[in-house]
């Protein structure tokens, strides 16, 4: 398993309190930890706050690292609980998110805005980012172990065995998992969901390609 | 759409990820190829699966590694300070004993005092009575001031926070 995965040589050098190796570990995977914990906490900043601490605990851990799996599952496994941890707090205790980056002294300024606005077509923008906030939406009306399974295995590509490994459960349960949190999303998306011969309710998203257009 | 089992249509999701097994998944295909309604179920499910990408894609301040490694050498330098608490847990139990006995006498003394003080201080409170009420914080405040949160701190005093590492 060492030898294929570079990451875990990468976290061997780590546990032999090498920081250069934990800086490299954090530079490649920061991005994909905080894109899954986004999509979780729904909140930019709380996700890069969690991705921190996420990191922290990875090195805090490091003596006990054995290479069992894949070094993301055990990532992944950290964050798991952490973003566990947060979700379950605001069930007790329901916050209102307030993006700082959208508005207030953090906020872009108005020549930042122009820059940023400076993409796609207005229109074509606000039905992605409507249809984007109803994705969300539609996320966050999951329940939280459902929503895990999904963010992992959507936007880590995650197979049933892994995200198994990752929320210590068996791979029929995760099948159970998902098979209800699909079911969920799709009645949730409904009408966003155009069948043979009728017109998609927004257009398809933008690729790579074509931002650089 | 009630042309699947509920079998079938807990398959289903396994089946476009490709999760079935060869027999399973083969049964259902058939079904599938046969059974507009059951098709049009599965199209639904994999429709409603690609709206996903629509949500944006996260992106981290350029300065998250950096950061994060700040924070990490914040950490490392406040391990360094408490590390005498960690060596106390190490004595054997007769010392531990006699600590033990010097600090609830010295507390219950300090209690004392510190009542029969706190009658005669409430009667002649003076600007200083907040820093003296809370002398406790004050001379402990550049550890918290290291530190960034209350949470933080009391992850510090966790016990297997550092895991087997006291050497740094």
């Amino acid at each position: 398993m060492a030898l294929r995965d570079p990451d875990i040589r990468l976290m061997l050098r780590v546990r032999d309190d090498d920081a250069t190796a934990f800086a490299e570990l954090v530079e490649s995977y920061h991005r994909r930890l905080v894109t899954v914990l986004q999509h979780l906490v729904s909140s930019a900043e709380e996700a890069e706050d969690l991705a921190q601490e996420v990191f922290l605990r990875v090195y805090r851990g490091r003596k006990k690292y054995r290479p069992r799996a894949k070094f993301s599952t055990w990532l992944f496994t950290i964050a798991n609980h952490l973003a566990l941890n947060v979700l379950r707090s605001r069930q007790r205790k329901p916050v209102v998110p307030l993006n700082l980056r959208d508005s207030g002294p953090l906020g872009p300024r108005p020549a930042e805005q122009m820059v940023q606005d400076h993409g796609p077509q207005p229109h074509h923008r606000m039905q992605q980012q409507e249809l984007a906030a109803i994705v969300q939406q539609a996320i966050e009306g999951l329940n939280e172990r459902q929503r895990i399974a999904v963010v992992l295995n959507k936007f880590e590509d995650m197979n049933y065995a892994e995200i198994a490994e990752v929320m210590g459960l068996t791979s029929k349960a995760v099948k159970s998992l998902l098979s209800r949190a699909r079911e969920n999303l799709r009645l949730a998306l409904r009408e966003y969901i155009y069948m043979d011969g009728e017109q998609p309710a927004v257009s398809a998203p933008l690729t790579e390609k074509d931002e650089e257009l | 759409m009630a042309s699947l089992s509920p079998e079938e249509r807990a398959n289903l999701v396994a089946f476009l990820d490709g999760e079935l097994d060869e027999e399973t998944s083969q049964t259902l295909e058939a079904k599938l190829n046969l059974d507009p309604q059951a098709r049009a179920e599965a199209e639904a499910l994999r429709q409603a699966w690609g709206l996903l990408d629509y949500l944006p894609k996260a992106e981290p301040s350029p300065t998250f590694t950096n950061r994060t490694m700040e924070r990490l050498s914040l950490a490392r330098a406040s391990s360094t300070q408490l590390m005498p608490h960690r060596k106390l847990r190490r004595l054997p139990w007769p010392a531990a004993v006699s600590w033990a006995a010097a600090i609830l006498i010295a507390a219950g003394g300090g209690l004392a005092v510190g009542s029969y003080l706190g009658s005669d201080m409430s009667e002649t409170a003076g600007p200083d009575a907040p820093m003296i009420q809370h002398l406790r914080i004050a001379e402990k405040w550049r550890y918290y001031e290291n530190a960034e949160d209350l949470d933080f701190l009391r992850q510090l005093a966790q016990p297997d926070l550092f895991g087997d590492d006291t050497g740094t």
